[in-house]
């Protein structure tokens, strides 16, 4: 833009007709910030109309209020003084539309985080603040063009990264609501660890059986394509419109397939605790994970047998790898005391004579699982709980048994050694190695290493990339039902997403002035969502945003030379605007 | 210091009874509504937890399982229906069989079958052994002691108590150390001083006057010997009956003994009816008999949660105890009835045989409970003597 209008030069600036709220917060606000000083300062400004100090501008009646100043009073502008953008900019933005004002021609100044409750010692300076700050909004506002969301078409395609419980089972979903499933598996075959599983709790269905069931409903189903020994390895276009890189790994070499998709869903499941030399005696012959447990007492027959030797009784250690003390494993992974349980059962069955002790911290066989823990015991286990600073230590004992001393707190904290055939820990979950996947989606990690939702009660499968759900336990610890209900979730999200056949994007984007860029294309590399590509106009390169896939992150406004793009919403000249309105004197 | 455990315990108790008791999840529930559990002897959680970890050596020398009068109060509040009650008197049985060096006691508990074999079997020899030493049965008046020679019962009686003696000082004297041991509590502590002295002789009285005898905690505590029952079928008051009876019987006997030795009057001459010492047995007798007959009927009605459960243990106890008593009746009805019944003499026999039988079988059966509880109240009341002086 070679012509910048100036803040000073009234001409150039179109008359409007602006509603500005102070609102008190209660006290929030006006016990730190003269509420009636700042109405006075603004009521006088050039194109404010209506000047108000509600005690609670969010309350259903100033709601009301609001809208009728709206109605009567023409407004084609709107500024609320209040709190935090994070917690009431979509609670009126929805009241503006409500009100048949454009949402974007409404904006929220922030005078509680950023002012009254960060100068509580300074009355008049924070009043100075605000009045600076609702300036600022008033001016910017003065500048703002009603925008409409941008709708794009999506294509009616999801794709399922991780071929195990969860994602095969979303996959039937999907192709339930109607659309086209494609499920990518990195391994050789679908099934993840379920697929391996011979009878799992709570009810002996052996977990082989139960994938075997859902390969074979996806088997018969058009619309459902499946990929083992596959990575997705690229990913561009935007939401709705993705463009998926798969990579089948072949004998005669990898092969790229490139798949249109409206969704992505991640299941890319959990990796079982694997424990360090010597952590829990682990290392000692006889010393063993759930899972080698699992199949262990899977491939016996008659009795519960390990390298020919019977098994006439095993320890449990239960938390191996979980609730760590800080910066481990601080987490609980719920499936294993239940599962633990549950194996031991399947011990009792094959020979009721094993005698089996369970040392734990908590028994947390929550919910159903309960009656698993009776049963158990009525079967002859026996349950030990060591306190949470004196961990169970394991040993050889000179008769060559595995000596496992604890102390037990309900024998009034006797320290009391086990000698057993085999020692099971109870290892529980931990993140899966996915470094390449999760780069490339740009996901969200916690600090424990798992996948982050939005919310975890409101948007539990949704992640911060719009599109892009995760499901089972990608996101943290799950049972293998929680694990598929999480997979439904996901399927009714794509579907929220996908069955419209098109989605409306927040308008905020980038945008390039044609005839102002030169096509240095500094830009590109600036942006963090490729969203910029050099196209040819008027016989020249210029560049050219994709606003379906534009965050509106502003990254690539500063890096232009001449100064060709501007981010709508915060434009340059509103920004400018309310720069200079944000340090005139203030009045009185 | 860590102890090492005997996974195969409760395994092993099992065997002795108390299936239900695999449901506890050793909430404490138990403990907490025992009438008689305190510090100094804590139950029934904490020794089912001793069986459920595998603690042999804890188990068997608890003197808990000896303060425990099966009054069933834990059975009917516990959560799971782990039947707390019965494991206390299964570890009792339990503890009976470690402390038999024999193992009869164990074959008696764990394999009933063969345990009335042997009852038969032990019957059938003192019985042979009679018959073939027996001398004239005189038709005109009973002469017990010329059909069955006086010397042959004494000398008998004598060998057998020998025996006895022998298994149940051992048995007594193992439990015994061990408790010591567990409550650390030593024989110089007990004897070295007055005041060690004055202990030791308070917890004797208080084992076996107050409590064996004087039956307190059992009839103030228990809780099924509150005023629900009728008097006359209290547990308490029938088991106090079969003892003190017990006890009358072996005190006419020792006083008739005594009277042969001082010349007064021999064994076996006739004696009328108000004579002390017959007056003395039949008295006893009488209450033996009401006490045994009240607990063999609340066994077969199965009343409240003692005698739900009944093993061949129990049974064994009490048939031999009231074969033995119900013999002794008819005698001494034969003895005055004119004129005399030959069957007195038969009756005689069996009286004998099973009499002897019950003796030989103390430190096997359930009669145990008889040479074993008196220790652990010993040491019970040590505790708490320990506990109050602070």
């Amino acid at each position: 833009m070679s012509e910048q209008p100036n803040s000073t030069d009234d001409a150039a600036i179109p008359e409007r007709r602006i509603g500005v709220y102070i609102c008190h917060c209660g006290g929030n606000i006006s016990d730190y910030v003269d509420v009636e000083a700042v109405r006075e300062a603004l009521k006088d400004e050039p194109d404010v109309i209506v000047s108000e100090s509600p005690v609670f501008a969010c309350a259903d009646g100033t709601q009301h209020d609001m809208i009728d100043d709206i109605d009567g009073q023409h407004l084609d502008g709107l500024v609320v003084a209040s709190c935090s953008p994070k917690l009431h900019q979509v609670t009126f933005r929805n009241m503006s539309n409500r009100a048949g004002l454009n949402p974007f021609s409404y904006t929220q100044v922030n005078i509680r985080e950023q002012t009254s409750w960060a100068h509580t010692h300074d009355r008049a300076g924070a009043t100075e603040k605000a009045i600076g700050l609702v300036r600022a909004g008033v001016a910017k506002t003065r500048l703002s063009v009603p925008l409409v969301p941008l709708v794009v078409q999506t294509k009616p395609r999801t794709l399922v990264v991780g071929g195990g419980i969860a994602g095969l089972r979303a996959a039937i979903g999907l192709a339930d609501v109607g659309l086209d499933v494609l499920v990518v598996e990195r391994e050789d075959q679908l099934g993840g660890w379920m697929g391996r599983f011979g009878p799992t709790f709570p009810r002996d269905l052996a977990g082989r059986d139960e994938i075997a069931a859902l390969v074979a409903e996806i088997d018969s189903r058009r619309d459902i394509t499946t990929y083992v020994a596959a990575e997705l390895t690229g990913k561009s276009g935007s939401f709705g419109n993705y463009s998926a890189e798969i990579t089948l790994h072949r004998a005669q070499g990898d092969k790229v397939l490139t798949l249109e998709v409206g969704s992505i869903i991640v299941a890319t499941g959990f990796d079982t605790y694997l424990p360090e030399a010597g952590e829990f005696g682990y290392g000692i012959d006889g010393v063993v994970t759930l899972p080698d447990f699992k199949a262990l007492v899977e491939s016996s027959t008659g009795r519960l047998t390990r390298n020919g030797k019977q098994v006439r009784s095993v320890a449990y250690i239960y938390c191996v790898g979980n609730r760590q003390e800080a910066p481990g494993n601080e987490y609980c992974s719920k499936f294993c005391c239940a599962a633990t349980i549950h194996e031991s059962i399947q011990v009792s069955r094959l020979d009721p004579t094993v005698r089996q002790f369970h040392l734990h911290r908590d028994v947390r066989a929550y919910g159903k699982a309960e009656l698993l823990y009776s049963e158990s015991r009525e079967l002859g286990s026996t349950y030990l709980k060591f306190p949470d600073d004196e961990p169970p230590a394991v040993a050889t004992l000179p008769d060559g048994r595995l000596g496992v001393t604890v102390v037990d707190l309900l024998t009034g904290r006797r320290e009391l050694t086990l000698p057993v055939d085999l020692v099971v820990l109870v290892t529980g979950m931990v993140p899966r190695e996915n470094t390449g996947l999760t780069n490339l989606l740009k996901l969200p990690l916690g600090t424990d290493g798992f996948y982050n939702e939005i919310h975890p009660k409101l948007r539990p499968v949704e992640t911060v990339v719009d599109g892009v759900l995760i499901a089972g336990c990608c996101q943290g610890p799950k049972t293998a039902g929680e694990s598929v209900a999480s997979g439904m979730a996901a399927v009714a999200q794509s579907a929220a997403i996908l069955k419209k056949g098109y989605a409306e994007l927040d308008p905020l984007v980038a945008t390039v002035t044609a005839d102002a860029c030169t096509g240095c294309m500094a830009c590109v590399s600036a942006c963090p969502y490729s969203s910029i590509t050099p196209i040819s106009w008027d016989g020249h390169q210029i560049a050219s945003i994709d606003a379906s896939s534009c965050k509106g992150c502003g990254g690539c406004v500063p890096v232009c030379p001449e100064d060709a793009i501007d981010l709508l919403g915060y434009t340059d000249a509103q920004m400018r605007a309310a720069i200079e309105a944000l340090v005139k004197e203030p009045v009185g | 210091m860590s102890t090492l455990i005997d996974p195969g315990l409760m395994g092993d108790v099992l065997k002795f009874g108390a299936a239900d008791v695999t449901a506890c999840y050793s909430c404490g529930n138990c403990t907490a509504t025992c009438p008689l559990a305190d510090n100094d002897a804590s139950f029934p959680r904490g020794i089912i937890r001793l069986a459920q970890v595998g603690l042999t050596d804890d188990l068997v020398s608890s003197k808990e399982l000896w303060t425990c009068y099966q009054c069933g109060e834990c059975t009917t509040k516990c959560p799971t229906q782990a039947d707390p009650a019965e494991f206390m008197a299964t570890s009792r049985r339990y503890a009976i069989a470690h402390y038999d060096k024999s193992g009869l006691a164990r074959v008696f508990a764990t394999k009933p079958a063969v345990g009335w074999l042997l009852v038969v079997v032990f019957a059938a020899i003192f019985a042979g052994f009679f018959m073939t030493v027996r001398g004239p049965a005189d038709a005109n008046a009973l002469v017990l002691f010329d059909f069955i020679p006086y010397p042959v019962i004494h000398w008998t009686g004598i060998g057998v108590m020998v025996l006895v003696a022998v298994f149940a000082v051992w048995g007594v004297a193992s439990l015994a150390r061990d408790m010591a041991r567990k409550d650390q509590v030593t024989w110089k502590e007990l004897t070295g001083s007055a005041e060690g002295r004055r202990r030791a002789s308070k917890a004797l009285w208080y084992s076996l006057g107050i409590e064996s005898l004087g039956q307190r905690r059992y009839r103030e505590d228990c809780v099924d010997s509150a005023p629900i029952e009728p008097l006359y079928r209290r547990r308490w008051l029938i088991h106090a009956l079969t003892l003190w009876g017990f006890l009358g019987l072996m005190l006419a006997t020792g006083l008739d003994y005594g009277l042969d030795v001082a010349g007064i009057k021999a064994t076996g001459t006739p004696v009328p009816l108000w004579y002390p010492t017959r007056a003395l047995g039949t008295v006893a007798g009488l209450a033996l008999l009401y006490g045994v007959t009240w607990f063999i009927i609340k066994r077969i009605q199965r009343a409240g949660v003692a005698s739900r459960t009944s093993t061949p243990m129990d049974w064994m106890f009490l048939g031999l105890l009231w074969v033995t008593g119900l013999t002794g009746f008819l005698i001494e009805v034969a003895l005055y009835v004119t004129p005399a019944p030959t069957w007195g003499y038969w009756v005689f026999l069996v009286h004998v045989a099973i009499a002897l039988e019950l003796v030989l079988f103390l430190p096997f059966t359930k009669f145990a409970h008889a040479m074993y509880r008196p220790v652990g109240l010993f040491f019970y009341s040590l505790a708490k003597q320990r506990t109050d002086a602070g």
